[in-house]
């Protein structure tokens, strides 16, 4: 199995500049620079059939695609590191280990886009990804791989980072330009569009980590090989899945992408935890509609985990046992996204917090029959938000009410939750 | 111009109206709040939900953040559509209170009228009510957090379209404040437009708090007499007190907003000492005593000293129909002077101002809103005329370079100093306009605007500067520091003016009237009282030259409030109530004339003025250029 | 008022930002890091150096989690109360945590030394239950390891950030 982001020998520490070098690193930006135009590179990425790996899953190469070359002043590109999901954890883990592939990534995008200036947007709390970065920026201005004229290409490239100070609602990418503007991270009306006009007005993509890092090797080895990596044929190279709850080995693992999720957890997961039986998982980060049982065998890839009702989103995997109230889950996360709100659209800043009052009260054993109907609607109507945090918040909240009905109810006609003490 | 259909009725909207708007043009209001024409779309309430049933963009929309387009079928009854919208109102009245009978906008409330329209009605949340504290914003805006719906209008308009830099969107989720970042007044000279921008009982305008109910108030479209722009407003009174001023929507002139200098001062209508009563010598009397008296001293002073040593004295600050009742006055008894202007150097360049203007060159205020290029001469705007630096900042937030010549304080836009006109890149703008104090007219402004196609647009002092240039060209008025300087002035009988020059000790006042206790009153020998602006109908010519009509809002008298309650009601049998014998100056004047033997005017708009009899208070206005 | 260097710093970054208010996060952060708090002093401090009102800057110091706008203690213990950690036994700890410091979730001990506050997802789900201790991150923070790391940080010694 190929891994092209983690290296098992390093877990827990830090590359250093030249480990990386050692390894081939940068050695795709020497062959982008010394021999590919910049529309090769958007090629290659279009080839490979990258999709973002932020929880949308939108194609890399074609969000690139929408940005216009000829309009007058900058262009930027921003990563976004404000890896705040619940249950995701794969970009610190990364970045903690392997900073420079994130450097190589950019400079290979800003160079394909014809950026100038970068920056990376790190969430509160990623220190140490912050500092590793900001090292690796050092050492790659040292080397000539940053900063003005990089291998005598002509192309030049700043890169800057910007730390946050916490919220949720920063990595949405409308959100997290007002953020890097130092504007409230409110999120922006969409048309226009970041690609067309984004931080200070002008032409900007927004990439997550793993996106980004994913680019060297696809420049290196070729889209085809790169997208050979996946575990299924309409797959397309690796994913960093990130595992927290109640399976033996809560960790990282970069795996084929579409590997089954009954696979993942019975293989690198070690299995349940000794005790635990499997009852429910969330696939793809807190946003995401539950995966039972009968999802085993679901290739975790965007298309197939969208057919089964759910979002490979970020690749977060949470498992619950048997022991888990899934009531008391869904009101967890419910509460997360009515605090995380940004209080900018009535659906999400008075319909999150509705709903904590309801699932609240039927986690204590006070809902009523007509309980379930407010869940409903509102699982409807926050559709209707302004920006994805709202309908992401209703996944957990529809796999609830689709999935685990039974239990739903019975905590209404027992008048307490069946889970308690 | 994209055909849509909305509810089985086919419209056809100008290019870049949403659909909401185009509802709206055939009657249909879909419920909305954070959406407001002036502030542009925002998505925040998530009220305006429509159902698209076919074209170009299909399923559930919000009608404020779709531009119109060919081929959109819309349903604003779909169920679907219904249920959102009933959602939305379920949403916001979790937290909102029912304070409605106390809260000053119960009746003139978008979200009274936008919960019954949304359909939502019986409450399923059994939680708290989420509450705040509120904050002191100063003596004229009462600050009501928890009717707070969130829809965000307020910090828009204040920061994004009046540049305020105190006011603003604290916390986040469920937990956002709009307020200061402390106790303290609000700065913005537009902070009153809070007032009429919250669709709810935010924001209510402190100088009239819990005094009248929308259904109980008395008023009428009017005109703001405050400066020479003209900015439309509703007057709103009650009990013979003018309790509050609302902006009132002019696209050309003011656009939905006004200065808070329009809107809250009120002490000259209210105020109690104002002249109210006839009086001669000091005594007072009754109008026929008042005017016999008149007659009297006027023969007596005519045959004394001729009638070339009187002199009419009209007023910028007085309607058009009594500057020009006070010229046919003028006329009648053929006297030597009719004097509009205190000043001669003022005069001069008003009347060179409003000379230059033509029905191609005057700014309006949305001229300037939508201008390419704005240059300023010699005006502090943010001083004299309030609502054309906000113009200004319009013009100037959709990419237009502004230019200053000279002093410029207001720190709502960005502007280039520089020290002549002919640093300013006229020639590559398209729509540029010149804007230009009264004190710095000159035929170098004139020809400059002339060269390059500019707009201009003058800053006149008064409400009716224009009219008074207009009719001093007409009847060859003399400023009146001219008609002093002459020595041949005796005497003269003034109708609302405000003398900038010290009269001569020997000059008699043979009669002053005015609504206000000005200093010529207390030296006039007859007093008459006449009426403020909204105890009348009258017309103003703004400074772009644009006729526009104010009606009456309140029958005058003195305010219930702060009657002495041994006073009220009152014991003596009258026709009209105490401190209401006050008249329209243009009446008076015509009273006058009346009495001095010529025939009973019945309106005072004449000859060339005729036209502007039928001025539509709720129109654009007319242009007299 | 704050140190020379520390006010010279900040200009600095505000004079390198592309616009002033790029900067604004890292002029509050660091002026919390000194005041402990972003106080009232700070936020007209940051004002002056980013050249906005005091209003412009509370606006954006009350959005974020992790600017306090009120005093807390001299460490803060952020506790993560979402899903991974939840599942893992998040709520006891944090019962277990008012327990042996004597407060509240979202107030401070009696002797200032420390805040308790719940907080959103720490991206620490694969060592849950997490902390955020400072800037430092603590996973599988048994009731045990809890107290062992209080007392460290009372005797105010470095704690070990793993597990």
């Amino acid at each position: 199995m190929t891994q092209i982001l983690l290296r098992q020998d390093h877990t827990g520490q830090c590359l250093s500049f030249g480990q990386y070098c050692d390894a081939g690193g940068f050695e795709a930006l020497r062959t982008a620079l010394g021999g590919m135009s910049p529309n090769d590179v958007q090629q290659a990425v279009i080839d490979s059939g990258l999709r973002g790996r932020g929880g949308a899953g939108f194609p890399t190469g074609k969000k690139w695609s929408f940005v216009p070359r000829n309009l007058p002043g900058p262009r930027y590109l921003i990563c976004n590191c404000d890896e705040m999901e619940p249950g995701t954890y794969k970009d610190r883990v990364l970045l903690e280990q392997n900073p420079h592939i994130l450097i190589e990534g950019m400079a290979l995008t800003c160079y394909a886009l014809g950026v100038e200036h970068a920056f990376i947007f790190v969430r509160r709390g990623y220190e140490q990804a912050a500092a590793n970065l900001r090292t690796a920026i050092g050492a790659a201005k040292q080397a000539g791989f940053l900063g003005s004229d990089i291998l005598g290409s002509g192309f030049s490239l700043q890169l800057d980072i910007h730390q946050s100070a916490g919220r949720y609602i920063c990595g949405e990418e409308t959100a997290l330009i007002n953020a890097l503007e130092g504007i409230r991270a409110n999120p922006r009306v969409k048309p226009p569009f970041p690609a067309v006009k984004g931080l200070w007005g002008q032409p900007t993509v927004v990439n997550n980590v793993e996106t980004l890092a994913n680019i060297p090797a696809i420049i290196a080895h070729g889209p085809t090989w790169w997208k050979g990596l996946a575990a299924t044929p309409e797959a397309a190279g690796t994913k960093l899945f990130c595992i927290s709850g109640h399976v033996r080995n809560t960790e990282c693992f970069e795996l084929p992408l579409g590997t089954p999720l009954g696979k993942i957890i019975d293989g690198p997961c070690g299995g349940m935890r000794p005790g635990s039986t499997f009852k429910a998982c969330i696939p793809g980060g807190a946003s995401t509609p539950y995966f039972t049982r009968e999802h085993w065998g679901v290739a975790m890839d965007f298309d197939p985990v969208a057919k089964a009702g759910s979002r490979l989103g970020t690749g977060g995997i949470i498992v619950f046992d048997q022991n888990t109230c899934m009531v008391a889950a869904t009101l967890n996360l419910t509460r997360f996204y009515a605090r995380e709100s940004c209080g900018w659209c009535t659906p999400c800043r008075e319909g999150l917090p509705f709903l904590v009052h309801t699932l609240e009260k039927i986690e204590q054993g006070l809902g009523t029959e007509s309980d379930p109907d407010i869940l409903r609607e509102h699982v409807h109507a926050l559709n209707y938000a302004f920006c994805a945090l709202a309908p992401g918040a209703m996944g957990p909240v529809e796999g609830l009410l689709r999935l685990f009905e039974d239990e739903l109810r019975e905590h209404i006609t027992k008048g307490r939750c069946p889970f308690g003490d | 111009m994209p055909k849509l259909i909305i509810d089985n009725i086919p419209v056809e909207v100008p290019e870049g109206t949403n659909v909401l708007e185009a509802a709206r043009s055939i009657g249909i209001v879909i419920p909305h709040f954070c959406w407001h024409p002036a502030l542009g779309r925002a998505g925040a309430c998530r009220a305006c939900a429509v159902k698209m049933l076919d074209g170009p963009v299909k399923g559930l929309q919000m009608s404020c953040m779709l531009p119109a387009q060919d081929g959109m079928v819309v349903s604003t009854t779909d169920a679907e559509a219904m249920a959102m919208r009933r959602s939305v109102i379920e949403w916001l009245m979790i937290n909102h209170p029912h304070d409605c009978p106390v809260c000053d906008e119960g009746g003139e409330c978008q979200l009274q009228d936008f919960t019954i329209a949304g359909g939502h009605g019986i409450r399923r949340y059994d939680g708290r009510k989420r509450t705040y504290n509120n904050q002191y914003l100063g003596e004229f805006i009462a600050h009501e957090m928890n009717r707070c719906i969130q829809c965000y209008r307020c910090v828009r308009f204040y920061q994004e379209y009046a540049g305020g830099t105190d006011f603003g969107v604290m916390g986040r989720a469920a937990m956002v404040y709009f307020g200061r970042q402390s106790d303290g007044p609000l700065e913005s000279p537009f902070s009153g437009n809070l007032v009429d921008i919250c669709p709810t009982g935010v924001f209510t305008d402190k100088t009239a708090r819990f005094r009248a109910r929308y259904w109980d108030y008395d008023m009428a479209p009017s005109i703001c007499p405050h400066c020479s722009l003209g900015c439309n407003i509703t007057p709103v009174a009650r009990y013979r007190e003018l309790l509050k001023v609302v902006a009132r929507r002019n696209d050309r002139v003011n656009g939905w907003f006004i200065c808070d200098r329009g809107r809250f001062p009120k002490a000259n209508v209210n105020a109690l000492d104002r002249p109210r009563q006839p009086l001669v010598d000091g005594k007072a009397t009754s109008w026929d005593e008042a005017l016999d008296a008149l007659r009297e001293r006027l023969n007596g002073f005519l045959e004394l000293n001729g009638t070339q040593s009187l002199a009419i004295i009209g007023s910028p600050r007085m309607s058009m129909e009594g500057n020009t009742m006070a010229a046919r006055l003028h006329k009648l008894l053929d006297t030597g002077k009719i004097c509009y202007f205190s000043d001669s150097v003022h005069a001069g360049q008003t009347l060179e101002a409003v000379a230059s203007l033509t029905p191609d060159n005057a700014a309006s205020q949305e001229d300037v809103r939508q201008a390419d290029l704005v240059a300023i001469v010699g005006s502090d705007l943010l001083a004299e005329a309030p609502m054309m630096a906000l113009a200004v900042r319009q013009a100037w937030r959709n990419g237009a370079p502004v230019y200053v010549v000279g002093e410029e304080t207001s720190t709502l836009f960005e502007y280039v100093a520089v020290a002549s006109l002919s640093d300013i890149p006229l020639a590559e703008a398209k729509h540029p306009v010149l804007i230009c104090g009264t004190n710095h007219v000159g035929s170098d402004i004139i020809d400059t605007a002339a060269r390059n196609k500019a707009k201009l647009s003058f800053i006149l002092d008064g409400p009716n500067a224009f009219g008074c240039a207009l009719l001093s060209q007409e009847y060859g008025a003399t400023p009146l520091s001219e008609a002093v300087a002459s020595g041949k002035i005796k005497g003269l009988i003034s109708f609302e003016s405000d003398l900038t020059l010290e009269l001569p000790a020997g000059i008699r006042v043979l009669a002053a009237a005015d609504c206000r206790k000005t200093p010529l009153l207390s030296r006039a020998e007859i007093v008459l009282p006449s009426s403020a602006w909204v105890e009348m109908d009258g017309t103003f010519i703004n400074n772009e030259g644009r006729a526009q009509r104010f009606k009456q809002v309140m029958e005058p008298g003195l305010p219930i409030k702060g009657l002495d309650p041994a006073g009220h009601p009152p014991r003596l049998h009258r026709n009209t109530p105490p401190g209401g014998e006050v008249l329209p100056t243009w009446r008076i004047i015509a009273k006058i004339t009346e009495r001095l033997g010529s025939e009973w005017i019945e309106d005072p708009l004449s000859d060339q003025w005729e036209r502007l009899r039928e001025l539509d208070a709720e129109g654009e206005g007319i242009s007299v250029v | 008022m704050i140190p020379e260097q520390l006010a010279y710093d900040l200009q600095q970054r505000v004079k390198d930002a592309v616009t002033h208010r790029e900067a604004a996060i890292d002029v509050l952060k660091e002026l919390q890091r000194h005041y402990g708090w972003l106080t009232d002093e700070a936020l007209a401090e940051a004002a002056q150096l980013l050249g906005l009102s005091t209003l412009q800057v509370e606006e954006l110091a009350t959005f974020y989690e992790m600017i306090y706008r009120r005093p807390v203690g001299r460490t803060v213990i952020h506790a993560c109360d979402s899903i991974s950690c939840w599942s893992m036994g998040g709520e006891p700890l944090l019962r277990h945590l008012e327990k042996i410091l004597e407060v509240e979730t979202g107030s401070t001990t009696a002797d200032n030394a420390i805040t308790l506050l719940p907080c959103s997802c720490l991206g620490n789900c694969g060592d849950a239950p997490a902390l955020m201790i400072g800037e430092h991150l603590y996973g599988r923070v048994t009731p045990e390891r809890a107290v062992a790391i209080i007392e460290q940080l009372r005797l105010g010694m470095p704690t070990k950030t793993t597990s």
